[in-house]
């Protein structure tokens, strides 16, 4: 009883803008990656993508994917279980700490581990002497974008570990069940809607991630170039097809994470309100 | 039993020799020039050895690329813009201080000079480096600060008014007057190029002659043209080995063949079809180039580094200029 | 099966929650663990089912030293103070899970899972409501589901903390008389927490008063409404 209903012309202008917006923001740039990707056909856009430099772009970047995505489920869920479960000394300091990556710059990132494991780093002499090379190769991608996602699985745990406090993980135990069956069978139901959003933002980011992998790089053409480095540098060859053809590869990667992560949502949501439901 | 008693094949004993592999470190420019010189050379190396090798590119800025073999990135051979680039390397101790001298016209196996690409026709009558400055036109250039690519532009602009005994008045008066007309200053030289070919921003862009040849065949080039100015600077790019990788990866050899195949007939005439100059009269054949009265950056300022100090270090000329 | 605390004492920081208590709880008697709140009832259940660690005492069962034993082990039936129900499994599995996740050697087959499932709903009268999920129940109902879950594992001795502490009166009520019927019917050694003196009294075999972590007085609630033992005792049962 308390706003007055807006008037039927100002609610048409508020949502026709605002969908407007939405196109011409988000939907054109999207379509217009497509659309010059396929300017020159099909034929074109297959060539473009299974030119070897892409392959291997595209393998280097699912490579990366396919490690920095577990290793931060595991690290993002033992550390949401710490911090979401647990007291201990230095806990705020902690979650302030795995906002980090998100604080600073991935350029920024990227220079730390340069300045870590570079020739005339920190370990960078030690690991030279054992013939291990970290930057400017696989190993320093795979390390600089495993910081640059961090926080995305992690972030998402924290709050819902947090708020849902352990009583359920105390009920399983004094019924018996181990450390793992307590995980799999009463912690991971409660929490995999939000594990698997932060999943998908994470490798999203993974897959996408330039400025941190750039400085890491050292762009050797098939060897350390991923997927998005692969795309500036064929349009600074001027060869804006072939680069489109590529970031519609990364575009369709998006489009999926999207769609998965509206699933997600919708679910996470549906059963949110049937435990409200439940609570009236 | 016979089986029992033959040798085991002879491969088996002897390890097979690691593939062979170069990693060439180079400045953005010279991706297209590269990726043909290498598969020449490819063919070249298992003609004369019957060896294969594989031959890897980097680009990037020529200075950011400096600073990441330094850091460790395993460059066996640098073909970089500068030479000041190749001695801050050389000064980190991974390549030989006397480097210029290994291998001939100080180890530059070609050069290349700044040109101006106009509209097609020319519609603004742009000739030379003073026509730049007149009001009202519009000249694309990336920054100096950020781009070597533009600090060339900047120091033949420079030259030119010295070469016409301006003096250093006359010479900052021509300067002031170009960048008064940039509308915008993009950080690099494909970026620059970008603005005016594709975005068909600007009457006039100052690029390398190279990167305007490349410009000319792209998509849009032919709504271009370029133009030469009677006098421009001298840009010598040079290469150098990597003493500290050759010689930890056992590259030395393939290495300097490489470097040295710049300067055969097919070197220089790959080098020339991408729009370097190259050193050899006969390969000049292959492209008209246009004649430009060239002068070297030492004969007019001395050396890079007194050029870096005097124009483009915090506070020197080119921010004086730009402030204004 | 008995329950015996020995000189029990907890410190949370500075703060003393259990100060040497000592308790013994008979094989098959019905014990309430009165007290005000924050006078350590929690803790000292906690203690005993192993989800907490004493600083000092020992806990036992059938007069066997279980201190160090892992809560998973203990085989204590705990009724939580919020239920603590599995919110994403239904009712049915809710009770089929302390016999699921036994070690596979000694897990019973799936049909005898549902015939003791079904056995225990049976019992807590709640057999028509076992595919529902925990949020689709009342207050009165979790807490039955949660007993039919402590006892699914055949515990030696069962802890319920305030099993009717968020009921209104007449549901609260009811629940008491039929658990005390219940109790009458399985005569599992038990040991309920509340701070109503009124339902300690009226359920219980003995009454055990805690304060401020230490014992104040245990003994029937006769003895108790006759005979307390102190001022406190006094006060906080209002015996004029
Ligand atoms: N995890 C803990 N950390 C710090 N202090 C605690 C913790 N658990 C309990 N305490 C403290 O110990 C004391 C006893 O707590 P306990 O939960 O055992 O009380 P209670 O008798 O169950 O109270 P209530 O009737 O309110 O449930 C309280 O002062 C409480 O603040
Ligand atoms: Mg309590």
């Amino acid at each position: 009883m308390s706003a007055r209903p807006a008037s039927p012309f100002a609610r048409f202008a508020l949502v026709s803008s605002a969908l407007v917006l939405v196109a011409l923001i988000l939907v054109l740039p999207l379509i217009s990656v497509f659309i010059e990707a396929f300017r020159g056909g099909v034929q074109a856009w297959f060539e473009a993508v299974s030119h070897p430099d892409a392959v291997a772009a595209l393998k280097l970047t699912l490579w990366v994917a396919a490690i920095v995505v577990p290793v931060n489920v595991i690290l993002g869920v033992v550390a949401g279980w710490a911090l979401g479960k647990f007291e201990f000394p230095g806990r705020s300091l902690l979650i302030t700490l795995i906002d980090l990556p998100f604080a600073v710059s991935p350029v920024v990132a990227g220079l730390l581990f340069i300045l870590l494991f570079g020739r005339r780093g920190w370990f960078g002499p030690w690991l030279g002497d054992r013939g291990l090379e970290v930057i400017f190769a696989p190993t320093g991608i795979i390390l600089a974008t495993l910081f640059v996602t961090f926080p995305f699985v992690a972030r998402e745990l924290i709050p819902l570990m947090q708020s849902s406090g352990n009583e359920e993980e105390e009920a399983a135990r004094v019924l018996g069940a181990g450390f793992f069956q307590t995980f799999f069978r009463v912690t991971l139901p409660n929490i995999k809607w939000a594990l698997l959003y932060g999943i998908i933002l994470c490798t999203a980011r993974a897959v996408g991630e330039f400025g941190a992998v750039s400085v890491v790089s050292g762009h050797i053409r098939g060897q350390t170039n991923t997927l998005p480095l692969e795309v500036e540098i064929l349009y600074n060859e001027y060869r804006t097809q072939a680069a489109f053809s590529v970031a519609s590869l990364l575009a369709c990667v998006a489009l999926v994470a999207l769609v998965v992560k509206a699933l997600a949502r919708k679910y996470s949501n549906e059963r949110h309100r049937n435990d409200e439901k439940g609570v009236r | 039993m016979a089986a029992f008693a033959a040798p085991p094949p002879v491969s088996a004993s002897a390890p097979a020799p690691p593939p062979l592999t170069l990693l060439n470190v180079s400045y953005d420019p010279t991706r297209e020039l590269y990726q043909e010189f290498n598969a020449a050379f490819i063919r070249h190396w298992k003609k004369t050895t019957g060896q294969d090798v594989a031959i890897k590119q980097s680009h990037g800025g020529s200075g950011k690329q400096a600073r990441s073999v330094i850091d460790g990135l395993g460059a066996d051979v640098v073909t970089l813009a500068l030479a000041h680039d190749i001695d801050a390397i050389a000064s980190s101790g991974l390549i030989a201080k006397d480097w210029r001298g290994k291998l001939p016209q100080g180890s530059t196996p070609f050069t290349s000079t700044i040109v101006f690409l106009v509209r097609k026709g020319n519609p603004k009558g742009i000739r030379d480096w003073e026509a730049l400055a007149r009001p009202g036109l519009s000249v694309i250039t990336p920054n100096p600060k950020t781009s070597g690519g533009a600090r060339w532009n900047y120091l033949a602009a420079w030259g030119d008014a010295l070469k016409k005994n301006k003096g250093d008045a006359g010479a900052r008066a021509l300067v002031e007057g170009i960048f008064k007309n940039v509308p915008v200053l993009d950080s690099g030289a494909r970026g620059a190029t970008t603005t005016f070919v594709q975005r068909g921003m600007g009457d006039v862009l100052l690029a390398w002659e190279n990167e305007a040849i490349l410009a000319l065949k792209s998509p849009g080039g032919d709504r271009l043209e370029m133009v030469a100015p009677p006098v421009s600077i001298l840009a010598e790019p040079p290469v150098a080995i990597v003493d500290r990788t050759v010689d930890k990866k056992g590259t030395r050899a393939v290495a300097e063949a490489y470097l040295r195949y710049l300067y055969s007939p097919e070197g220089q005439s790959i080098a020339a079809q991408h729009g370097y100059r190259p050193r050899t009269p006969e390969a000049a054949k292959v492209r008209a180039f246009a004649p430009v009265k060239l002068f070297t950056l030492e004969s007019v300022f001395g050396s890079w580094e007194k050029a870096h100090a005097a124009h483009f270090a915090d506070g020197a000329s080119f921010d004086r200029i730009y402030q204004k | 099966m008995s329950i015996e605390v020995r000189g029990i004492s907890k410190q949370f920081g500075t703060h003393a929650a259990l100060d040497g208590v000592s308790i013994l709880v008979e094989p098959g008697e019905f014990v309430a663990l009165l007290g005000p709140s924050g006078s350590g009832k929690t803790s000292l259940l906690r203690i005993i089912a192993g989800l907490e660690q004493p600083d000092a005492g020992s806990v036992h069962f059938h007069g066997e030293d279980a201190t160090a034993r892992d809560a998973k082990d203990r085989k204590v039936g705990f009724v939580f103070q919020h239920y603590a129900l599995f919110g994403r499994m239904t009712v049915f599995e809710n009770v089929a899970f302390g016999m699921r996740v036994k070690p596979r050697a000694n897990r019973p087959p799936e049909s005898e899972i549902r015939r003791k499932v079904e056995e225990l709903l049976h019992l807590v009268q709640l057999d028509w409501m076992q595919d529902r999920l925990p949020s689709e129940l009342s207050g009165g109902q979790r807490q039955r589901v949660a007993l039919a879950r402590a006892l699914a594992v055949e515990p030696r001795v069962l802890l319920l903390d305030e099993p009717f502490g968020s009921l209104d009166a007449k549901v609260r009520r009811e629940l008491r008389s039929w658990l005390r019927r219940l109790h009458d019917e399985i005569h599992l050694t038990s040991l309920f927490v509340t701070h109503d003196q009124e339902e300690a009294l009226q359920m219980a075999d003995r009454v055990v008063l805690l304060h401020e972590g230490r014992i104040e007085q245990i003994g029937t609630p006769d003895e108790i409404r006759s005979r307390p033992a102190s001022y406190f005792v006094r006060e906080f049962l209002e015996i004029s």
